[in-house]
């Protein structure tokens, strides 16, 4: 399990990437986080759900309830241009840091 | 199966978050832990083990609610912890600190104005149901409202279209109507050489053009027509920036002596006679016997806008150039209606300035306008010819608003009843923490979105008032475009219900900041405050104040209105048919020629069968279609200064007339044919003209220097004097009458009088055709009853009677059931103390006098008020049109006497109620 500060900083983008095929319910990308990250990374409801109350309330992405037949409605989310642009502007951003911070790790200075 | 909303339910707190908002996150939360739990059954685990596994996702709800509070979905953070430092100032009974937020961000505003908006759809939400739980209350308070509301948009929308809205021409701000004022005679057309010193000698004005209305006929092709001249000078309609629909208008070529004739037809004419005929510009038609080419046609709707009394009606059928030169006329001759269009930039005052420079040197320059001591008045066309009817609309708009302000204090002490009611509700909120202002805001919605409401409804309401209105229209008001509801009048509806909810909401709303939960425990068994009492006591004070006002005047305009109905015109019109010819002077080229035709006439109509008299006159009484014909008289040998001091109007008649119309002889006697037959120049004159020169009585005989017809003096002698006849309006004298024979003063456009034993209207047929027997060319126009002209003489008196007793009767409605509601039910919250007054062995009596000298004194304060404000509206009032009678003791003291008795029996009878009934039962009361 990683840092809890690394996973906090990192649920936003997290989030947008996994809403970035096609529109899911809450439940399901807290799911696929865990099940892609191998059980590393894992949030609970309880602090997954705000972080999406959080990305809608900026506009970044946008819920709406949908009932499937023999199932009880639920809500899925879908990112709007907005958060489209946001994931890709951050995305670049994140993957700068990292290497920035590999670079740094790797080399003699550190 | 565990119940996941009832877990969550359970467990998450999101206060101040909107009802709607915080159910979709419960639902989604329970739907995720639901989710969590059906994969814990499904991996195998325990229902037990499964339920604890979901429920270890959320380990620290408050935590969570704190992070979707902050995270915005109800507040913001600022506004919470705002929130949060004002509950905590409220419980140490600091004051909170200072709200203001230093630099706040552009994204903290958005959020703050959503919020507001929320917040704002919150409480109407609040405001509907609450409304929706009290319907009787709401129904009462929407009703009164409406007839506030509805009565003051109806005549709202009839002062924007006489008094507000411009008039129907391009830059209509800048067009003047230019009067001669001379000496005490007030103002009157002008002459052609005034008219051209206009224009030669003004620089603040573009143009000036005239006009003279006459009456004509058309014939040739078709039935003969008599239509409505429009003579005018070549730049009248161009001075007016309207365009031809076909052809053009005059040029200045067209003008003067000489001229070839030509004229420009109105649309309807175009339409009716010649069939919108594509070729009309270029054709000859049959004006009057001469044959003049049409040149262009006005587009539809054209209509001429002038003021009451200046004898230019909306609808000209044919415009005619001038065809003499203005320059060579006497000055004596005023018949031109003048009016003017000022230069860009130019005002009214400049204006007037000038022409006040050109009077003055008129009159030193001619000795004739100085005799008159000529001035020149100019006046915004708009203003001018809204005069006569502007105070009669600004004393109704002034009405409804009386009206409406009892409507707001009737709601206002519906809702101060109804405050007394929500007090507790009130009370809790405030103490569990909910913000006054919040509070306020609510109480405010909730009055806001009942007089929208009511503004709504009132547009309904006022459409009708319209259509009523329409039916009773005045001359002034049917001149300009027709009322409905525009734009402006919406706003204005809009504006008013708006202003409606904050006035009678504020005062209920604000008295919601001095409730405590101390006071309420304190007076669990009142149901009243002083607070509301004294406000009560103030909107009743006000609205029998605010009655009383309308009530005196609205009795005052009834009363007059019945004055103007018993009121002797001078003559009787009861059975008496009215016609109008006009004869072309190319048929009838000189006055022996239409002495003959019409005497003619009047000798074969009256041998038809059921006639009794026939008369014949150059002008009908409250006829206002036909430049009235007035002019100075003067005893004969009169010194200089006497001979242009008095003016009279001037009637051509036939010796029938008199006894056609019923008109008294006070002394001497009617034309005769001796007098012809000796050719002597004789006049009648009315009792007030006599009067006036010769006051001892002795006027038969005398010798009078009056206008003959041909605007050529004359001397005559009085052979008799006639009773005074109401020529323009019902009350007002505005000048005396000179009856002169017809061959005499021969003018072309003459009108019938014709008395029947009953029926008149079935000689129409008989006397068209004696008429076209005559002359087949000759059109018989304005066939109309006398009654009918006597009608519409008394039309603007009833339409500002009709509307005053309406209002007058709304108001007292209105006030009525308000001093009633509030009185009874102030009286009713002293039951009990009146069941220990009783207990105790009060007298009756006494117990009487005690309610009446808590409920009387503000029914006796508004008298008193109103007594006063009524003083101040009689001189208001005397700017109506006629003349209204001064306020009397007797209207003052029925109205004192109604008020009183509604105030006295609104206490009066719940008082009685608990006198009659058990002491016990008054004691249980609560």
């Amino acid at each position: 399990m990683f840092n809890r500060e690394w996973k906090k900083g990192s649920a936003e983008l997290l989030v947008l990437s996994f809403l970035e095929s096609r529109p899911r319910h809450g439940y399901e990308i807290g799911k696929l986080i865990e099940v892609h990250s191998k059980r590393r990374i894992a949030f609970r409801i309880g602090s997954l759900y705000p972080v999406l109350c959080r990305l809608e309330q900026r506009g970044l992405i946008s819920g709406r309830w949908i009932e499937k037949p023999g199932e009880r409605r639920r809500r899925y989310y879908r990112l709007t241009r907005e958060g489209r642009r946001f994931l890709a502007d951050e995305r670049s951003a994140w993957e700068e840091f990292v290497a920035t911070v590999n670079r740094l790790l790797s080399s003699n200075y550190a | 199966m565990p119940d996941w909303l009832k877990y969550v339910r359970q467990h998450l707190a999101l206060p101040d978050c909107p009802p709607e908002r915080e159910a979709e996150i419960v639902e989604e939360l329970a739907q995720q832990l639901d989710d969590a739990y059906g994969e814990g059954l499904q991996s195998g685990l325990g229902e037990r083990e499964a339920l604890l596994a979901a429920e270890r996702h959320v380990s620290d709800w408050p935590a969570l609610a704190n992070d979707l509070m902050h995270g915005g979905i109800g507040q913001t953070k600022g506004v919470q912890r705002r929130r949060l430092r004002q509950y905590a100032a409220r419980a140490s009974g600091r004051r909170p600190p200072s709200t203001a937020v230093p630099g706040r961000e552009p994204e903290n505003d958005t959020r703050r104005i959503a919020a507001l908006l929320d917040a704002f759809r919150q409480d109407l939400h609040y405001a509907a149901r609450a409304l929706a739980k009290k319907p009787l209350f709401t129904f009462v308070a929407i009703v009164t409202l409406v007839i506030g509301i509805g009565v003051n948009t109806a005549i709202f929308s009839v002062v924007d279209a006489v008094l507000l809205r411009p008039l129907p021409y391009p830059e209509s701000g800048r067009l003047a109507v230019v009067w001669s004022v001379l000496g005490k005679e007030g103002r009157a057309p002008s002459s052609g050489p005034e008219l051209v010193s206009l224009r030669e000698r003004s620089r603040l004005f573009d143009q000036f053009a005239g006009i003279w209305v006459q009456g004509g006929a058309l014939t040739g092709k078709g039935e003969p027509e008599q239509v409505k001249l429009g003579l005018v000078t070549s730049n009248f309609l161009s001075l007016l920036r309207t365009r031809p629909e076909r052809g053009r208008f005059f040029l200045p070529r067209d003008e003067g002596g000489g001229a070839a004739p030509v004229i420009v037809l109105s649309h309807e004419l175009w339409q009716r006679r010649y069939g919108a005929d594509p070729k009309i510009v270029g054709q000859s038609v049959l004006l009057s016997g001469q044959s003049c080419t049409v040149v262009g046609v006005l587009p539809s709707g054209f209509k001429l806008i002038f003021p009451e009394g200046a004898s230019v009606p909306p609808k000209i059928d044919v415009y005619v150039p001038f065809q003499w030169d203005l320059a060579g006329q006497s000055p004596d001759q005023g018949y031109i209606r003048v009016i003017a269009r000022l230069r860009a930039g130019a005002t009214l005052p400049q204006g007037q300035a000038e022409l006040d420079n050109i009077a003055g040197e008129l009159r030193s320059e001619f000795r004739d306008y100085a005799e008159q001591n000529l001035h020149l008045q100019v006046l915004s066309l708009q203003a001018d010819a809204a005069h006569n009817v502007r105070p009669a609309l600004l004393a109704l708009f002034a009405g409804t608003g009386f009206v409406l302000l009892i409507s707001c204090a009737n709601v206002a002490m519906l809702i101060l009843s109804r405050a007394d009611e929500r007090r507790n509700e009130i009370t809790v909120r405030a103490a569990l923490g909910a913000d006054p202002g919040r509070i306020i805001r609510q109480l405010l919605t909730e009055s806001l979105l009942l007089s929208c409401l009511g503004g709504a409804a009132a547009l309904a309401i006022s459409w009708a008032i319209l259509r009523i209105l329409w039916v009773l229209q005045p001359a002034g008001i049917a001149r300009t475009a027709p009322t409905g509801l525009n734009l402006t009048v919406l706003g204005f509806n809009l504006i008013v219900s708006l202003l409606c909810g904050i006035l009678f909401g504020l005062s209920p709303a604000l008295k919601s900041r001095a409730t405590n939960l101390a006071s309420v425990v304190r007076d669990a068994t009142r149901t009243a405050t002083e607070n509301t009492h004294w406000s009560r006591q103030l909107l009743i004070g006000c609205e029998v104040a605010l009655t009383f006002v309308l009530l005196t005047s609205s009795a005052l305009l009834v009363r007059t209105f019945v004055g103007l109905l018993r009121v002797d015109p001078g003559f009787n019109p009861n059975d008496v048919l009215t016609f109008q010819v006009s004869l072309p002077d190319a048929r009838y080229p000189t006055p022996a020629r239409a002495i003959q035709f019409i005497r003619e006439a009047e000798r074969r109509l009256s041998t038809l069968p059921g006639v009794q008299s026939v008369g014949v006159v150059s002008h009908l009484p409250f006829d206002d279609n036909l430049p009235n014909w007035y002019d100075y008289f003067w005893r004969e040998g009169a010194p200089k200064q006497e001979r242009n001091t008095r003016m009279a109007d001037h009637r051509s008649v036939l010796p029938g007339f008199f006894d056609s119309l019923g008109i008294t002889f006070v002394a001497g006697r009617n034309f005769n044919t001796s007098d012809e037959v000796a050719n002597r120049k004789v006049v009648i004159v009315d009792d007030s003209l006599a009067k006036q020169l010769w006051p001892d009585g002795d006027a038969i005989g005398k010798r009078l220097n009056v206008e003959n017809g041909d605007f050529v003096r004359d001397v005559a002698e009085v052979v008799g004097i006639v009773k005074h006849v109401q020529y323009h309006s019902l009350t007002d004298q505005v000048r005396p009458q000179l009856y002169l024979p017809y061959a005499m003063a021969v003018r072309a456009n003459m009108s019938f009088t014709v008395r029947a034993g009953s029926s008149p209207q079935l000689l129409i047929p008989s006397i068209r055709r004696e008429m076209a027997r005559l002359d087949k060319d000759l059109p018989v126009a304005n066939v109309r009853l006398m009654d009918d002209y006597v009608a519409d003489a008394r039309m603007g008196a009833r339409f500002v009677t009709v509307l005053c007793g309406a209002l007058g009767a709304i108001a007292l409605l209105l006030s009525c059931i308000g001093i009633y509601g509030v009185t009874s039910s102030s009286v009713t919250t002293r039951t009990r103390e009146m069941g220990v007054r009783m207990a105790l062995g009060a007298q009756q009596g006494t117990l009487m006098v005690t309610v009446l000298c808590g409920s009387m004194p503000p029914v006796i304060a508004g008298c008193v008020l109103g007594l006063a404000l009524s003083r101040g509206m009689t001189p208001l009032l005397s700017t109506l049109p006629f003349e209204v009678q001064p306020v009397d003791p007797a209207i003052l003291a029925s109205v004192l006497t109604f008020l009183g008795f509604v105030g006295l029996s609104a206490s009066f009878l719940p008082i009685q109620r608990v006198i009659r009934g058990n002491p016990i039962t008054a004691l249980r009361c609560e």
